[in-house]
């Protein structure tokens, strides 16, 4: 008997390792977010509380240390657009701050990803249970949640943006992610133009062999006449100035003169 | 939503089709005005989105197995009219139906369902009820006339 029990925990045992192995050998980017009940454990076992909806990860937490080996993928499918059926007809529903560009700082990039999902779905959810209220004509219950996600997706999106600029002034040493080249245009102005994928080279590209990034030899007076007229009118302004001054100085003789 | 603009490389015959690369588009699955048959979705998506992101943010983000989808853009009204007397437009929007796959069904659920509110003993609101009810109860008619009104009868 006791041969058995102990051969059939081997068995579990061993089920379950297969199964992590199965799950942790498809993540990549297509499948991060099928594996999100995995990674929502991960995120709610080190900081339960700055998530914002913490409803959902209450069925995790309860169990003891094997659900991290075994997790099974959420099967909610369309019923993610939902909240849980407990919060259907409450007035209000308790949720946490949103995450800050801190906290996301000492996330790793695969963390930040899945994040991303989960961020995603509870805005999904919160827009359909938005358009259901308004329909129904009836209050949105906690609609301060929809901020938060949004404020937390951004805060998320610029601590990215800061990893993908470092990385990319390390390796190459360009500071934007796109290329591009200070242009003059016809008028004589400089700009940043940014380059742009073309199915045929420019010099068969009519649309592209139209745009001149010349300027030509009779627009120099016109500049020059451009600069004159921004010249004289910063000379006005500050011509007004020194008279308004003036006068309130003869008026209010007392009158401290204001910074310039 | 400030979220990076994406430069999706130019797409030529033959290319892959675009992955779901950390999306910033948000579905908002909608109650149908017109009645669907059942395993028909209505979702409003972005104006940008096309029949074939729909199915792979589907299949790939919700693990929903997506059969057909199609897409209509509503025209939304501009007949209203600000105290200027110009006309106002309300935005448009894309209307995308999925049809489930693998004969999956769905019904729009009643998410906000009456709930019986449990109020506090001794407050306002529970003295007020009582009271309506109290009031209620006294201008009921004697039940032993039968229905008879009061007028009639000695």
């Amino acid at each position: 008997m006791a041969a058995s029990s102990t051969t059939g925990r081997v068995l579990t045992l061993c089920k379950q390792f297969q199964n992590a192995f199965r799950i942790s050998s498809t993540i990549n980017v297509q499948s991060a977010a099928l594996g999100l009940s995995k990674c929502q454990f991960q995120l709610y076992s080190r900081e339960p509380s700055p998530f914002v909806a913490p409803s959902r990860c209450s069925p995790l937490t309860s169990v003891g240390q094997c659900r991290a080996l075994h997790t099974t993928i959420s099967r909610r499918g369309l019923d993610e657009f939902f909240d849980l059926s407990d919060n259907w007809g409450e007035t209000t529903v308790k949720s946490g701050a949103p995450w800050t560009a801190k906290q996301l700082r000492t996330k790793s990039n695969e963390d930040l990803h899945k994040l991303w999902y989960v961020l995603l779905k509870e805005k999904n959810m919160l827009l359909t249970l938005q358009q259901e209220a308004k329909r129904q004509r009836v209050q949105m219950p906690s609609p301060e949640r929809v901020r938060k996600v949004e404020r937390s997706m951004t805060r998320l999106e610029t601590v990215v943006k800061e990893r993908e600029t470092a990385l990319r002034l390390l390796q190459t040493g360009e500071e934007k992610g796109r290329p591009g080249a200070w242009r003059r245009n016809v008028f004589g102005y400089v700009y940043w133009y940014r380059f742009k994928e073309y199915a045929i080279p420019w010099y068969m590209n009519k649309r592209y062999k139209r745009k001149r990034f010349y300027t030509p030899k009779f627009v120099q007076p016109h500049i020059r006449l451009r600069i004159e007229k921004y010249l004289r009118e910063k000379a006005r302004k500050e011509n007004l100035r020194r008279q308004t001054q003036a006068k309130l100085k003869e008026r209010f003789p007392q009158m401290k003169s204001s910074s310039t | 939503m400030p979220v990076t603009r994406l430069l999706y490389p130019l797409y030529q015959l033959g290319n892959p089709q675009l992955r779901m690369f950390r999306p910033n588009w948000f579905l908002t699955l909608v109650r149908p005005g017109k009645e669907q048959p059942p395993d028909t979705v209505q979702f409003r998506i972005p104006m940008e989105m096309t029949k074939f992101d729909v199915k792979n943010y589907l299949e790939k983000i919700y693990d929903v197995p997506v059969g057909a989808v199609r897409t209509r853009i509503q025209f939304g009204s501009n007949k209203k009219r600000n105290h200027l007397n110009q006309k106002v437009k309300q935005p448009d929007y894309k209307v995308a139906y999925v049809q489930l796959a693998q004969g999956q069904t769905f019904a729009f659920p009643d998410i906000f369902p009456p709930k019986e509110r449990e109020l506090a003993e001794g407050s306002m609101e529970q003295m007020q009820e009582k009271s309506m009810e109290d009031e209620k109860q006294r201008q009921k008619l004697d039940p032993r006339r039968g229905g008879v009104t009061e007028w009639f009868g000695l």
